[in-house]
């Protein structure tokens, strides 16, 4: 069965909370180098790994997780000032 | 921590590690075979030398060896993936070459020598290592 490409936000997250790659590494228990596969949507996480990510960045796996690409800041930013009608 | 490091000079370490391994089997059959002669004898030793440093530099120094060496527990889930499937793809090519190698011998009668034993043990123990080598984009050593 092919995998599907599963698209994250880790790095963003990881950056918003001041981690270094070997810090979250070791607070969600695997290889820094494994890290840097997550962030280059190289290696699709298990469940088990997707929620461990989640737990450090107190967030819900799907606003780090998605199986489409995510919505860049700019454009977020651009939708949401057009929803208020700036 | 270092950058990701590009995989043209290990995979030309790796080749240069099994070209060594495969030119000390060569020169020992010929020198049991025919005579040792100074010169046979310095390039033996010059090989395994090579062999030696290829198989540090290339090997133990990027971590190739370690990723089929370590005991399961000391691997996150990629690196085990990433193991199990440079094993399997090691298993299917020692398992063609050594019984391509066994009917080879078998029809040109020829015996197995130690050091041509002990350097298949060490080509099936390298074989995991040369498949990540190939198989991966870059490594973070």
């Amino acid at each position: 069965m092919e995998n599907r490409k599963i698209y994250n936000r880790i790095l963003i997250f990881r950056k918003e909370k001041g981690l270094s790659r070997v810090e979250l590494a070791k607070r969600i228990g695997v290889n820094f180098q494994t890290i840097g596969y997550l962030e280059r949507e190289e290696y699709n996480p298990s469940l088990d790994l997707a929620f461990r990510i989640a737990e450090v960045f107190e967030l819900p796996v799907d606003m780090i997780f998605s199986i489409s690409p995510f919505p860049s800041i700019s454009q977020l930013l651009k939708e949401r000032s057009m929803e208020e009608g700036v | 921590m270092k950058e990701r490091t590009s995989m043209a000079p290990v995979r030309w370490g790796v080749i240069l590690t099994l070209l060594s391994l495969a030119g000390v089997v060569v020169l020992f059959e010929l020198g049991i075979r025919s005579q040792w002669t100074p010169v046979l004898m310095i390039a033996e030793i010059g090989l395994l030398v090579i062999l030696l440093i290829a198989f540090i530099l290339s090997f133990m120094r990027t971590g190739l060896w370690e990723f089929s060496h370590k005991p399961l527990k000391a691997l996150d889930e990629r690196e085990m993936e990433m193991t199990s499937r440079s094993l399997r793809a090691a298993y299917a090519i020692f398992t063609v070459f050594i019984l391509g190698l066994l009917v080879v011998f078998a029809v040109l009668n020829i015996s197995i020598s130690i050091v041509l034993a002990v350097s298949l043990i060490l080509f099936a123990h390298l074989l995991p290592g040369v498949v990540i080598a190939y198989s991966e984009n870059g490594l973070h050593f």
